[in-house]
């Protein structure tokens, strides 16, 4: 009873398209004066590839403590949004807190912990630093970066166009999704059979909405590819040239050198720490 | 634009399924990944994924731009901008939902048959739950020092795995894809192509069924997917050598500090009289 009241109040809440498209937007386009936004994107994604690799092939504690105190301080420094943390933290620790419940049904004692625990302490790690490096920076710096490195010309295409989109997108979604409300009639639901039915018809409004969403979704994107077709974007997305004049702009300056020397050194003293430990 | 057109696609309208596809499953997906999963007991009931968006648009459009474009929008708008990316993880589950969504792409013929594209839509999600199922279980074991030593942990991970595999299919395939898809082709088929220019997918039009080249594709791909983890295992020993190194020579770690500080300095001096010749 409690959990189904549970159940349809939190979907109700989250659906506040509103809420989610302010933390979205905030989130990629809020924090551009950080010390992160700031930087190159390029030392950034080599930063990410040590703190996204690493991590899940050591097992000294030492050394992943001092992983995660550095990456906890870079996402602090990034000023990463609320909401985003919250995922992180019901992610990180729902995930492992389960196993480690069900490892005990088997029978398994508390030995079992310190294994979960470092576990939980690389996969926090590891998606700090990528909270740190897609969130902390601009969508388009992002895109750049990527392309840099040869990443295909669709993924920083898709990247640019998704943070442009998505607002857009949320809207009309939103937009649709009221029409369906306006016009519909939602089952009474003070008992325990109707809150059941309000909230299969909540999801089923849901999905008819997609109907239309799609619809226009398809002359949205036609109009978009043939803009695309009109600048050439098939034969620049291919075209060295072009390429090199639209990552010209990127500088590696002495601010994104001294980030990774001290990354660096961190590093180097948790390696230190963990031969002495 | 002719009424004999193919529905094997030209080149700009491949790049319009991908952007349709991409934005809204990336939408879809930032959705589910907001809204909370709750546990009954040890079922645990969670919109796990809107699949049925780019099943629809496969079944529908060209199988694999649709397939890729789920995928890209998944990664894009659900890890990247909420800040999720997992590395090597994320490889697994791009992979795995463009194959899921591909064959189920190309299952269907004929988007009229019902039963055709019932049973794909729910065949595309088999797919896609049990390849991740596996890689899931290997990845759990490869994470975790001393896997086989702890008690209960093996038999726990099988059945967590296997169980949360089962419960999405049961679940969010029959609820989240078999449905949705079953009322949304039907409907949308006829006209949702000339949107984009293109002729509906009949018999006569649809690609060839699915031959042995499309299941040796599959294959290497989830191959591929697997490689990524084996890599991981090679890791540990190259690790291994690492953790010796760090055991045996205190001094060497102080000397890589030792360089880490004069590293630092550098820059630093370097910064002041940078900002010394700008002033």
């Amino acid at each position: 009873m409690k959990t189904i009241e549970k159940l349809s109040e939190s979907i109700l809440d989250k659906l506040s398209i509103d809420f989610l498209r302010s933390q979205v937007l905030k989130n990629a386009y809020g924090n551009s004066d950080t010390l992160i936004a700031a930087m190159d994107p390029r030392p950034l994604l080599v930063w990410y590839l040590f703190f996204g690799l690493v991590p899940w092939f050591v097992h000294d504690v030492v050394f992943l403590v001092g992983c995660f105190m550095l990456v906890a301080f870079t996402t602090w420094m990034a000023h990463v949004a609320g909401l985003v943390l919250f995922l992180f933290a019901v992610g990180v620790f729902s995930q492992t807190g389960y196993l480690f419940l069900v490892t005990l049904l088997f029978g398994g004692d508390a030995s079992a912990i310190l294994p979960l625990l470092v576990l939980t302490l690389k996969v926090a790690t590891v998606s700090l630093a990528s909270i740190t490096i897609f969130s902390g920076l601009d969508p388009d710096k992002l895109a750049n970066g990527l392309m840099w490195f040869g990443c295909p010309e669709r993924l920083s295409f898709s990247i640019s166009y998704a943070y442009r989109m998505l607002p857009l997108l949320m809207e009309e979604f939103q937009n649709v999704l009221l029409s369906y409300r306006l016009r519909g009639n939602p089952p009474a639901h003070d008992t325990l059979p109707g809150k059941l039915r309000y909230l299969v018809y909540q999801v089923r409004i849901i999905i008819q909405s997609f109907y239309p969403l799609m619809l226009n979704t398809a002359k949205r994107s036609r109009t978009t590819v043939e803009v695309l077709e009109l600048k050439g974007y098939r034969y620049a997305a291919v075209d060295r040239q072009v390429k090199k004049i639209k990552l010209s702009h990127m500088k590696v300056s002495n601010n994104d050198l001294l980030f990774l020397a001290l990354s660096f050194l961190w590093v180097a003293l948790t390696l230190l720490a963990a031969t002495l430990i | 634009m002719t009424a004999t057109q193919k529905t094997s696609a030209n080149q700009s309208q491949k790049l319009m399924v991908f952007v349709l596809t991409m934005a809204l499953y990336g939408l879809a997906t930032l959705f589910t990944e907001l809204i909370p999963s709750f546990q009954v007991g040890i079922v645990e009931f969670s919109v796990e994924y809107f699949l049925f968006i780019p099943l629809t648009l496969a079944m529908l459009f060209d199988p694999m731009s649709a397939a890729l474009g789920a995928a890209t929008g998944e990664l894009v708008f659900s890890e990247i901008m909420l800040g999720q990316f997992g590395g090597l993880g994320e490889l697994e589950k791009f992979i795995t939902v463009t194959i899921g969504v591909y064959i189920a792409g190309r299952l269907v013929r004929n988007p009229k048959n019902r039963a055709l594209v019932g049973a794909a839509a729910i065949g595309g999600v088999v797919i896609q739950q049990l390849l991740g199922c596996i890689v899931d279980i290997c990845k759990v074991q490869f994470g975790v020092e001393d896997f086989e030593a702890v008690a209960g942990l093996p038999e726990s991970v099988f059945a967590t795995e296997g169980f949360a595999c089962l419960n999405d299919i049961l679940f969010s395939g029959i609820l989240f894809c078999l449905l949705p898809t079953l009322y949304l082709v039907p409907k949308l088929h006829g006209k949702i192509e000339p949107l984009l220019g293109m002729a509906p997918r009949t018999e006569t039009t649809a690609l060839e069924p699915i031959g042995g080249k499309v299941i040796a594709g599959c294959a290497v791909a989830f191959a591929a997917a697997l490689v990524c983890e084996l890599l991981a295992t090679s890791g540990f020993s190259l690790i291994d050598w690492e953790a010796d190194w760090a055991g045996s020579g205190t001094a060497i770690a102080a000397g890589i500090v030792v360089a880490a500080v004069v590293a630092v300095a550098i820059l630093l001096v370097m910064r002041r009289s940078a900002g010394k010749k700008g002033a």
